[in-house]
């Protein structure tokens, strides 16, 4: 199927082409179809192969004054974007220094990043949790973010890694040779050039911290809640009205940004991560 | 001078990269250790392997499960991301790759607990799957089946995370220069064969990469097999949920914890490997 | 994008560490709630306005951790981080958890012995408002509402559902494939029912269930789980209480173990047909109750009892437990009877008669039982 696809595609009839096509936007919106009858399903059951009654009750509910959805949906943007914006600033250093200068250590440095990605998390925000209390993060935008952030940053420090490895370094040489600074250098040169990874990072970095509960719960509830953490609860307990709703509330941010960010994104920095 | 210089970068270097590893170190690794003793703490506060014979004891098949489910996974993502991404490259028909470069992302945006939820829906014996393929005259209703066990699990997983590694694919193979690319198919090559022969061989960093971080995300989701499939066997992400929430069980919960990493670290050696390959950067 | 600009950001997260709602002059009473949303709609929507209106000035904000025991296990863990941390004043004033969890924290003395300071202290006299799986609770909580494990079958494929456990074990042998449960990972709807069977088919349901604890009995329970062994041949595991729910939603099986709560919500909800109906077989399933619980060190004690004092009012009971959620009530049945109509007070028996409850109805085994049968379970079943 691959060589025929790759391989002679002009002479495949367009059919062909639209066949595969379908056949890719059913297994994608399939499921999302779900989701999207889910949403608006009245009544949904057996023997019924569609929903028996579609309605709007259960947006009702969710926007329901005492529900706090918007302000919810709220602080889980403004949380995605602080998130965003402490681990660039810490990841564009690090990403630097891992592309640019000799590293001790270089390969052990990145996979500590990794761990957080790695290990099922739920015990380490236990401990997370204490610490908070203790040095009163707890409870606070500043807690959540600092937790969302040592989750996501893998994707900010190999991106931006990445990112200034794509620089050419020559150009650098030849703004040193003409009497700039490094800092000079670094901030009129390799961060422009490095500008569009580092955005491309901050699309994955936003996308995880939107769907972020655990450390959410354990570091701010019940003075900072989400989105997702409704999403979450309405999920396991099988209220698949709610939770489709708030699904189909999280898209909006997220596809927003993907927009924005999507103008900055260029393959040749992509090409690079990890490397 | 020049051993000057080396330790002068290093110092710069480690000074750089000090304010991100101290986040993950403070927020993530210590708080991480603080729960891994726990694992080795008999009940008079000395060193045990109890907890790890218990939960290799109990969990073992859990374990196997969920390396197999993991690798199937990745193998399958792959082999998807490697589809769509040479089609975004190479593929023919210009329409044809912009319906496609609008398509493949949106799982991308659909968090894994929503993507358990929906396909624990869409993939059930009466489920919207089974329905379409019905109506359409493509199986019949006697032989519909439920795909809620491990395949339900493969499925879920890779139709959430293809999106991610074909969004890092795509970018590298557009940045293989397409002179080589162009060169080739002069000689009279294939699609097939410049994918294999050029394609493949530069960006397979850059697959690795996403495939390793797809790993170990795989290997730490919980909602997936939970909404899917909990049941034996199953991935050990329930079974540490399952230690701790009815059992309160920390120690053997933590043991699972340490063996999952060890997982993640099998797969990360992978990348390690690639990474050590090019530890002295170009620059 | 310039490096300066990474300073505003850095500011602007330095700034978002105030704590959120400063400003507010009002107090907030946190209500914490394990269990599915409509419990936290409950609290959100009958509950709060009406103690907003007797005490202004409070706002109450309720907060779901989640369904089943992991929900608690989360309220545990806040509370259990804020001892150790050393904090005075707790984030959460009054928690809403299920029996193992009111257990483990009372043993951790995470809980404040509010019973006796509130005067609905004598609407309950239920065995399960003092012990809780064997565990002493006396004091420390009161139930706001009892739930119940049942059958829910589908009339039109189940004629006549079995009355008992060995006429279940018939049942499935001629009706593969149609009986689903959840196993003991994904939630108590499955735990319940191994309880049940291990009751039913070990012979020592009275031991079970009041002790004392003897660890000779493994044999016993072991013997009992292997016959479950060949009965789960026969039948579908569902994924998670909820997704028994899912499978009768889909006709996929016929019959399953559900909470009796959870059961009316997905008929309100619409995802379950109304048809479905619920059994209780011989000799019973267990049940339990959700516990009103005020944290040792809550920053808002004493509203929290007075909080808990409306919720457990035989009015609030009559009209928000039983009449608008159907849920059995906390308190003695009797205080709630009298506030009731007859048809909303017999819409709660509809399916399962009140002697049915009373004495097919049954507590969960004490913890260590409940612990071997668990654990017996993945050894002799799953493994």
């Amino acid at each position: 199927m691959t060589t025929a696809r790759l391989g002679r595609v002009d002479l495949l009839p367009m059919v062909t082409r639209g066949f595969f096509l379908a056949l890719i936007a059913f297994v994608i919106f399939g499921p999302l179809a779900n989701l999207v009858l889910w949403a608006f399903a009245e009544r949904w059951y057996f023997p019924n192969k569609l929903p028996n009654e579609y309605g709007l009750s259960f947006w009702y509910r969710v926007f329901q004054p005492r529900g706090n959805a918007l302000a919810s949906l709220g602080t889980s943007v403004w949380i995605a974007v602080l998130t965003v914006l402490f681990s660039l600033a810490v990841a564009v250093p690090a990403g630097y220094a891992l592309a640019r200068l000799r590293l001790p250590w270089r390969a052990g440095i990145l996979l500590l990043f990794l761990l957080p990605q790695a290990v099922p998390n739920m015990p380490v925000y236990v401990n997370i949790a204490r610490v908070f209390y203790t040095i009163g993060l707890n409870g606070t935008v500043a807690g959540v973010v600092l937790v969302h952030a040592a989750h996501g940053l893998v994707l900010a420090v190999w991106i931006a890694s990445a990112a200034f490895a794509a620089v050419d370094a020559s150009l650098e040489e030849a703004s040193r040779n003409l009497g700039a600074s490094p800092w000079t250098c670094f901030r009129t040169v390799t961060l422009p050039l490095a500008a569009p990874g580092l955005i491309a990072s901050a699309i994955f970095v936003f996308l995880e911290s939107l769907d972020e509960f655990t450390g959410t719960y354990f570091v701010g509830v019940p003075d900072v809640t989400t989105l997702p953490l409704l999403m979450f609860n309405a999920s396991m307990g099988g209220n698949y009205q709610i939770a489709s709703i708030t699904a189909l509330l999280l898209l909006v941010p997220s596809i927003a940004f993907m927009l924005v960010v999507e103008r900055f994104l260029k393959p040749e920095v992509l090409a690079m991560v990890g490397r | 001078m020049r051993g000057n210089e080396a330790t002068r970068q290093q110092r710069t270097g480690l000074a750089l990269v000090s304010p991100a590893l101290g986040v993950v170190a403070l927020f993530f690794i210590l708080p991480m250790l603080m729960s891994v003793v726990l694992a080795f703490r008999g009940k008079n506060g000395g060193l045990t392997f109890e907890h790890m014979a218990k939960a290799l004891d109990l969990y073992q098949n859990d374990l196997l499960f969920t390396v197999a489910i993991t690798v199937l996974s990745t193998v399958g993502i792959a082999i998807c991301a490697i589809l769509i991404a040479s089609y975004l490259t190479l593929g023919g028909s210009e329409r044809t790759r912009t319906a496609l470069r609008w398509l493949y992302r949106w799982p991308l945006f659909i968090p894994f607990i929503v993507t358990g939820q929906v396909m624990r829906t869409f993939l059930a014996k009466n489920g919207l799957l089974n329905h379409v393929l019905i109506g359409g005259g493509l199986i019949d209703p006697g032989s519909a089946q439920s795909l809620l066990d491990w395949r339900g699990i493969v499925i879920a997983l890779v139709w959430k995370q293809v999106p991610f590694v074909t969004l890092l694919l795509a970018g590298a193979m557009a940045s293989v220069d397409s002179q080589h690319i162009e060169a080739a198919r002069n000689l009279g090559a294939r699609r097939w064969q410049v994918l294999v022969d050029i394609v493949l061989p530069q960006v397979r960093g850059t697959l690795l990469v996403g495939l390793v971080l797809s790993f170990v995300t795989m290997l730490s989701v919980l909602s997936v097999p939970m909404m899917i499939n909990p049941n034996s066997p199953t991935l050990i992400t329930v079974d540490i949920a399952y230690r701790i929430n009815t059992h309160g069980d920390y120690a053997v919960a933590n043991a699972l914890c340490l063996l999952s990493l060890l997982l993640a670290a099998g797969g990360a050696a992978l990348y390690l490997r690639h990474a050590v390959a090019k530890a002295v950067p170009a620059a | 994008m310039n490096r300066f600009k990474l300073f505003p950001a850095l500011a602007m997260a330095a700034l978002a560490a105030l704590p959120y709602g400063h400003a507010q002059a009002q107090t907030t009473l946190n209500v914490a709630t394990a269990g599915d949303q409509n419990m936290v709609d409950y609290v959100n929507n009958y509950l709060a306005p009406r103690f907003e209106k007797m005490n202004p000035g409070v706002k109450v904000r309720a907060v779901g951790t989640g369904p089943g025991d992991a929900g608690s296990q989360k309220i545990y863990e806040k509370l259990s981080a804020q001892q150790k941390a050393g904090t005075t004043a707790w984030d959460i004033d009054v928690a809403v958890i299920h029996q193992r969890g009111a257990a483990t924290m009372v043993g951790e003395k995470l809980l404040m012995p509010y019973r006796s300071q509130v005067n609905v202290d004598k609407l309950v006299t239920r065995d399960t408002a003092t012990n809780a799986l064997g565990a002493n609770v006396d004091g420390y909580v009161l139930p706001m509402f009892h739930s119940q494990i049942a059958f829910a079958y589908n009339p039109e494929v189940v004629k006549a559902p079995p009355k008992s456990f060995a006429e279940l074990a018939e049942w499935v042998k001629k009706n593969p494939k149609q009986f689903g449960y959840n196993g003991v990972k994904g939630g108590m709807s499955g735990v319940g029912f191994v309880m049940g069977w291990v009751s039913a088919n070990a012979g020592i349901g009275e031991k079970l269930e009041k002790g004392p604890y003897d660890p000779g009995q493994k044999a016993a329970i072991e013997k009992s789980l292997g016959s479950l062994k060949e009965f789960n041949q026969y039948v579908v595991m569902t994924p998670g209480n909820a997704g028994t729910l899912d499978m009768l939603n889909r006709g996929e099986i016929a019959m399953g173990p559900v909470w009796v709560d959870m059961f009316y919500t997905w008929q309100a909800d619409g995802k379950l047909n109304p048809k479905v109906k619920l059994s209780l077989p011989s000799p019973g399933l267990p049940g339990q109750p959700m516990y009103y619980v005020i944290p040792a060190k809550a920053a808002n004690a004493q509203l929290a009892k007075k909080f808990v004092e409306l919720a457990e009012s035989p009015e609030v009971q009559a009209e928000g437990i039983v009449k608008q959620f159907n849920w059995y009530p906390g308190i003695d049945p009797q205080h709630v009877q009298s506030k009731l109509d007859a048809a909303s007070w017999n819409k709660l028996f509809t399916d399962i008669s009140p002697s049915d409850l009373a004495r097919y109805g049954r507590p969960f085994p004490l913890s260590e039982y409940f612990t071997d049968i668990v654990e017996g379970y993945e050894r002799v079943v799953l493994k």
